[in-house]
């Protein structure tokens, strides 16, 4: 019977570990090769009782049923769950009345899809850098970047961080444009206990199985405050013709899963939180940073690397990521890069062949050259920062989380191996000259 | 859904939810692979893609033709849906003045035990598997390798991304991807349409 249950459990790490050879140089690996996995969601007899359960009924009661207690658990006024969350943005940007020809400003650090849903309403994406404390979008360039075209300002609550959502509202205020958001990365995170998904005019986030919220493979879910704008999405969908609808099967599971998610929750935050306090004592990692007030939700965990701190600050920055990543994966704990280059210098933004014949490109009148080396804060992350992903998503056991926090104080002992990794790399890409990875 | 098929599926689902991991872009997924090369055996064509709708599917293979945004296309007796979803995608339909580019059929628990019959000396096809009850689901299925190319290159994450997301270097330059959408489909959908069509109709327990 294929199964998911690891029957190998992981032994209890000794602090000893710090003190013994780097398993790149043939040391013990902090995380034995065969016990790295880890498992998220939790697929329990819940989930298939519920889909017996779910079975029998009618497709739309069960779409509707989850839909409904998701929008509660977010606390937005309307929702339209949908197959996934590239639709859902798309359907989030037309209901707050997006149209074609118009500008939508969004990061240039985000999953490519934020920027395509723009397209797929027929709008123009123009692109911010990011904060480079936070890396979700920077505030202060978002101004002077809106023109009569703009129609929405569409942050992304990168990582799990929710984006400075209550500036980005002043700015909208101001200039009578909408707020949209992209919660994909940021289930049950919030500022001042106001969940994303229901701060904005309207938001769209993703259930796709890499985020904190699967329902089953692939799902999202469009969210509106006001009813108009709900509608609009609605008139859009028959006026289209587009399916975008999400499967029963999809609701199902996100019915029974939709009960374990403050669990979930919970679960990751007390680990990043270990972790956190592991990288503060040590001097060569800096942990995410988290504003007061602000729910992370560390979809994904990124780490900033201090090489200077360790007398590394004579080699080229992207090497020491490379080496730390190099040495770190051998130890057992994945710690890589997650997207590479700026969403602006991806095909489809350099191509702009968009539907076809370059619509809706053309209709703007401007003509736009995406370039990578307007985005230097995002460059620079990318040459210093490595991103736990999955492996720090699933309610890993706490034997688990001190591997982690051991690992990388492991390697913090060991600058003069970081450096001789570094050497014996010799020539490297920089990582947004690579093409890029989606993920 | 009748009680024996709602047993079955039942039980398909329950399978899929005790194997682990369920993602669409896990290297080593089975059944949205499985369905493909159910799809290939059964209609005889040797490239199948799988959208998570039809109107999915139906984009897919306009792009895999070629057919985009400005341009034109001949599908007779398309839909009310159909012609919105053209519409909405800038293609104009010159309707029943020639051959259609490709065709269209719907499977449901009617057809499903012979629906290929239909399909004698079709190059492409568009596969519509909603009315099955599994959600949104439809597949492109060709003999031409480059319309499956382009079609599942509207995918973000399809087998081109996916390819690049390894080696981060595209493997096909020349088919560039513009606009690209989430056109995925769950592996919990894409498994109970395949167990459907291998048992082509004809429920039986276990
Ligand atoms: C920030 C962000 N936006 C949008 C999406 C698109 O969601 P989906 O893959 O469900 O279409 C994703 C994830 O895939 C994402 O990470």
């Amino acid at each position: 019977m294929r199964t998911d249950f690891f029957k190998k459990p992981l032994d209890f790490p000794s602090e000893e570990m710090i003190y013994e050879n780097l398993a790149y140089f043939g040391g013990k690996a902090i995380l034995p090769e065969d016990n790295r996995k880890t498992n998220f969601p939790y697929i329990t007899k819940e989930d298939i009782m519920q889909m017996l359960i779910s079975i029998q009924h009618e497709p739309n009661k069960v779409i509707d049923e989850f839909a409904n207690k998701y929008r509660g658990y977010v606390g937005a006024n309307y929702a339209i769950p949908t197959a996934s969350g590239t639709s859902s943005l798309h359907l989030a940007l037309v209901g707050a009345g997006v149209q074609p020809g118009d500008e939508v400003i969004i990061p240039n650090f985000t999953f490519i899809a934020t920027a395509q849903a723009v397209v797929a309403a027929k709008a123009i994406p123009v692109f911010t850098d990011i904060d480079p404390k936070t890396y979700c979008m920077d505030v202060t360039q978002v101004e002077e970047l809106i023109t009569s075209k703009t129609k929405a300002i569409m942050p992304v609550h990168v990582h799990g961080l929710p984006a400075d959502l209550p500036q980005l509202q002043e700015i909208c205020y101001k200039h009578g444009i909408k707020l949209v958001e992209d919660a994909s990365h940021a289930h049950s995170a919030s500022i001042d206990n106001k969940v994303c998904g229901s701060i904005g005019d309207a938001a769209g986030q993703s259930l796709m199985a890499d985020k904190n919220f699967p329902v089953g493979g692939e799902g999202g879910i469009a969210f509106f405050k006001k009813e108009e704008d709900y509608n609009r999405a609605l008139e859009f969908l028959d006026a289209s013709g587009i399916d975008y609808r999400m499967s029963w099967i999809a609701a199902a599971f996100g019915i029974s899963q939709l009960e374990r998610l403050p669990y979930y929750d919970k679960v990751r935050a007390r680990n990043a939180q270990f972790l956190s306090d592991a990288l503060e004592e040590t001097d060569l990692f800096i942990p995410p940073y988290v504003p007061e007030g602000y729910r992370h939700s560390y979809n994904m965990y990124r780490i900033k690397l201090n090489p200077a701190a360790k007398g590394l600050e004579d080699l080229e920055d992207y090497k020491v990521k490379e080496a730390i990543q190099r040495i770190i994966m051998e130890e057992g704990i994945f710690a890589r890069e997650w997207q590479n280059r700026p969403i602006p210098g991806h095909l489809p933004f350099k191509n702009q062949k968009g539907f076809g014949n370059q619509y809706p490109f053309s209709l703007s009148e401007v003509n736009r050259k995406y370039k990578v080396s307007d985005y230097p804060q995002t460059l620079d992350m990318f040459r210093n920062t490595l991103t736990i992903c999955r492996e720090l998503r699933s309610p890993i056991e706490y034997e688990r989380i001190q591997s982690y926090a051991l690992a990388f104080k492991k390697i913090d002992q060991n600058p003069d191996m970081i450096r001789k990794v570094v050497e014996e790399i010799g020539e490297l890409e920089l990582p947004y000259e690579k093409d890029a990875r989606l993920g | 859904m009748d009680k024996k098929k709602q047993f079955q599926i039942s039980f398909v689902l329950s399978r899929v939810l005790n194997s682990g991991i369920i993602m669409s872009i896990e290297k080593n997924e089975k059944e949205i692979n499985g369905l493909e090369k159910l799809v290939a055996q059964i209609t005889k064509l040797s490239y199948v893609s799988v959208f998570n709708s039809y109107t999915g599917a139906l984009h897919g293979a306009l792009n895999g033709k070629d057919i985009v945004h400005g341009d034109f296309v001949t599908l007779s007796n398309t839909s009310e849906n159909e012609q919105k979803f053209l519409n909405w995608l800038g293609v104009f339909n010159l309707n029943n003045n020639e051959t259609d580019a490709f065709d269209r059929i719907s499977v449901s628990w009617d057809n499903i035990s012979d629906f290929e019959k239909v399909l004698l000396n079709h190059s492409t096809v568009v596969v519509d598997l909603t009315d099955l009850g599994f959600g949104p689901c439809a597949v492109v299925a060709t003999d031409e390798k480059s319309v499956w190319e382009k079609s599942e290159r509207l995918k973000i994450f399809g087998a081109f991304d996916l390819r690049t997301m390894w080696t981060q270097e595209e493997s096909h330059p020349d088919i560039q991807p513009g606009i690209q959408f989430n056109y995925r489909v769950s592996p919990l959908v894409a498994a109970c349409a395949k167990v459907s069509l291998i048992k082509r109709g004809v429920a039986v327990e276990n």
